[in-house]
């Protein structure tokens, strides 16, 4: 059966990288996305297999497990390299092989005539297979492999165009902050198995529920250092100076890794190590609390931002910023959701975004776009669908899983975390609101935009059409009693009885957060169309200015710190001491040397000296003397 | 004549070519100031051979001898060499031993 062989899953991918990377170098630009694309598309054959297998089971057994072989052991640790397929991970691969085949197959168009075509779906597929691995991985130090592996990828495409210094930079930037999150998964990784003597998450979960007792604060230890990695690959603050960085990379690939399935690693990991956080309550504040500051502090910067992806990235570190609230608010159904449907609007945004500035010859500022939706009406439709689907205007996929996160919060940390979440969410309408200014009014892109071909409209189309279908897995409203949380099958943390008052609350809110959201999105698509837009405010566009603080706390003291190491240390000490040795071998050389003075008496001299001190010290020793 | 004079003009002797070899600088004057160093060893080992009524030191000195004369062969030979390749045998002008 299919459900023995889910290793099938990776393989495909790294097979795909393996054809085009070792054979593919003559084959014409066709060949070669037929394979990326084709092995793609072929995992997401078998994994819609395996879904419909999964469904029909009853909700308890739904999980295949394979264990291919024992990579470590270490006494009592034993490390195995085995795949684990539950509903948590299937929801994760679902959304990654479905919006990975739509932007494989988009980007066969996308890249069409680029010099580095194999590279490209080489290094793609190269991150399908890692992110699979990380997925399905059964135990921490697997996933830890999968987690390496999309960073180097990630790092890769980043600095796809590699002769732009920029691109290089951002890509040297992601991997060096990607650094300080992945130390915090290592050491988690680390305590976890010297406290529990495995980093399998089965058995985790079953030693912490069952086994013996051990200390809440190693628990949450643990459980803090995993979510330091998870800060650092899914760009919540302070670790998010990354991502819009990132943007240098070809369009696809910010929809893939940097939308879609990579940065949302950090949420899935949280998910699968749900069994700490339940056991160490005092975590989730936290998670909740960064989640709750990079949602409103990147939507303020999503707001500054000229340049259409940046926004577009700023507005992805916010959203994923709503799933870690949801998260910390003990909502794992609600935050796995938000994953899915965020995966599903925002790739189609930056897809969209990829098609708009293919169109318009490279043209990235806002300022300069207006009006396109009489020129290219396919992407603005599109686009606009995904951008309703991020407000969260009623029947889009946004709206259910925003909503969900939202009442959580608010029943969970009260109405001040409710205004602040809410307050994200209408500042994620007004930039929602500029994105529209794009499409909406006057035209302002002198020459003429080109049309794209049917491999870049086709997914756009698709990806629109799961926008809007995609919350229908979230009803029924107003309960966390989902389809998906059912799916899912994690209790949450909390289970409080549902008062009516409460629930009569939580419609009102409903309707209230939806009315507000609906005129800010209206007065921001006013505001921002109009002729004269308002002006760009330096600190929104700088991020608050953390790039420069980094600046000058880290970058700086670290370059003099190696600027006095290579000039005192290195050229002074080290030098000094090699060279100083040198020179001493050296004047002894040319002190003995000025013994020998070639002339014949000098030697007898010494010769004769020589004799009579030997005599001497054999006299002296005999005690003659 | 006891034993301490035999010794004792050896010991003269013995500096005295010790001396010549440091201070003169003519070759041939060199090769002599070495025989007379050779000489004066003999003269000391005859000394003891009949002090200690034996035959070794004697038997030392003819072996003494005859290296002696086989350098002075040799060493004439060289001389003879280094006058024709150097027109001179002043031994504070052929300084080649150095580093």
């Amino acid at each position: 059966m299919l459900s023995e062989s889910i290793w099938i899953l990776p393989a495909l991918p790294a097979l795909g990288a393996l054809v085009n990377g070792l054979l593919g170098a003559r084959w014409r630009e066709k060949g070669i996305a037929a394979v990326a694309v084709g092995s793609v598309g072929l995992a997401l054959a078998a994994v819609l297999a395996l879904l419909a297998e999964m469904l029909s089971l009853p909700a308890g057994d739904r999980s295949f497990s394979v264990t291919l072989w024992r990579w470590l052991s270490d006494g009592a640790l034993h490390v195995h390299v085995g795949f684990v397929l539950d509903s948590l991970a299937m929801v994760m691969v679902t959304v990654i092989l479905f919006v990975g085949f739509l932007i494989h197959l988009y980007s066969a168009g996308y890249m069409k005539g680029d010099p580095g075509y194999r590279r490209y779906f080489v290094c793609l597929n190269l991150f399908v297979f890692f992110m699979l691995v990380l997925v399905l991985a059964d135990n921490l130090v697997v996933t830890f492999v999968g987690w390496e592996g999309v960073g180097l990828c990630s790092y890769l495409l980043i600095g796809f165009w590699h002769e732009k210094k920029s691109a290089c930079d951002a890509g040297r930037k992601a991997f060096v902050v990607n650094r300080i999150g992945d130390f915090g998964f290592l050491l988690g990784t680390l305590l976890a198995a010297v406290t529990f003597g495995t980093v399998n998450y089965a058995d985790l979960a079953r030693l912490l529920a069952t086994g013996p007792a051990v200390s809440e604060g190693a628990v949450a230890a643990v459980a803090l250092l995993l979510f330091m990695g998870a800060m650092g690959k899914s760009a919540q603050f302070p670790l998010h100076v990354w991502l819009p960085d990132a943007m240098e990379g070809p369009t696809p690939v910010s929809a893939l890794i940097h939308a879609a399935t990579m940065v949302n690693a950090g949420v899935y990991l949280m998910c699968r190590i749900a069994p700490f956080l339940e056991n160490a309550p005092a975590v989730l504040p936290v998670i909740a609390a960064v989640g709750l500051v990079t949602a409103l502090y990147a939507s303020f910067c999503a707001l500054g931002q000229r340049d259409i992806k940046r926004v577009l990235a700023y507005s992805t570190v916010s959203q994923i910023g709503y799933m870690f609230v949801a998260l910390g608010c003990g909502l794992w159904a609600a935050g796995m959701f938000h994953l899915l449907t965020h995966g599903i609007f925002k790739g189609l945004l930056f897809l969209a975004a990829g098609a708009v500035i293919h169109a318009l010859d490279g043209e990235q500022d806002l300022g300069r776009m207006g009006g396109l939706l009489k020129d290219l009406p396919a992407v603005s439709v599109t686009f606009m669908a995904g951008l309703l689907a991020l407000a969260g205007i009623f029947p889009l996929s946004g709206f259910v899983s925003k909503d969900a996160i939202l009442w959580g919060g608010f029943e969970r940390y009260g109405t001040l975390f409710w205004l602040a979440a809410f307050g994200g969410a209408l500042v994620t309408a007004l930039y929602t609101g500029k994105l529209f200014s794009a499409f909406l009014g006057r035209r302002r892109f002198e020459g003429h935009p080109h049309r794209p071909g049917g491999l870049i409209v086709m997914p756009l189309a698709t990806l629109a059409v799961f926008a809007l279908l995609a919350g229908i897995p979230g009803l029924p409203l107003f309960t966390a009693d989902t389809f998906f949380a059912r799916f899912l099958g994690m209790p949450a943390a909390q289970a409080a009885p549902a008062t009516s008052a409460a629930h009569d609350l939580e419609v009102a809110l409903t309707v209230l957060q939806s009315l507000a959201v609906l005129a800010v999105l209206a007065g921001a698509i006013r505001l921002f169309t109009r002729e004269k837009r308002p002006v760009d405010s330096a600190v929104l566009a700088s991020g608050f200015g953390i790039d420069r603080l980094y600046d000058f706390l880290l970058v700086r003291p670290l370059k003099a710190c190696s600027r006095f190491f290579a000039a005192i240390i290195d050229a002074r000490l080290i030098d000094g001491a090699v060279n100083g040795l040198g020179s001493l071998s050296m004047a002894l050389g040319r002190f003995s040397a000025g013994l020998q003075t070639g002339q014949l008496r000098h030697y007898a001299v010494s010769l004769i000296a020589g004799a009579f001190a030997l005599l001497a010290i054999t006299v002296c020793l005999a005690g003659g003397l | 004549m006891s034993l301490e004079h035999v010794v004792g003009l050896g010991i003269v002797l013995f500096a005295i070519g010790a001396a010549g070899f440091f201070i003169r600088t003519n070759t041939v004057v060199l090769l002599l100031c070495i025989e007379v160093m050779l000489n004066a060893v003999n003269l000391i080992l005859a000394g003891f051979s009949r002090y200690l009524h034996g035959t070794e030191g004697q038997v030392f000195i003819f072996m003494i001898m005859t290296v002696a004369a086989a350098e002075a062969a040799v060493g004439l030979a060289i001389i003879v060499a280094l006058y024709r390749l150097l027109k001179t045998l002043d031994m504070s002008r052929i300084n080649f031993l150095k580093g």
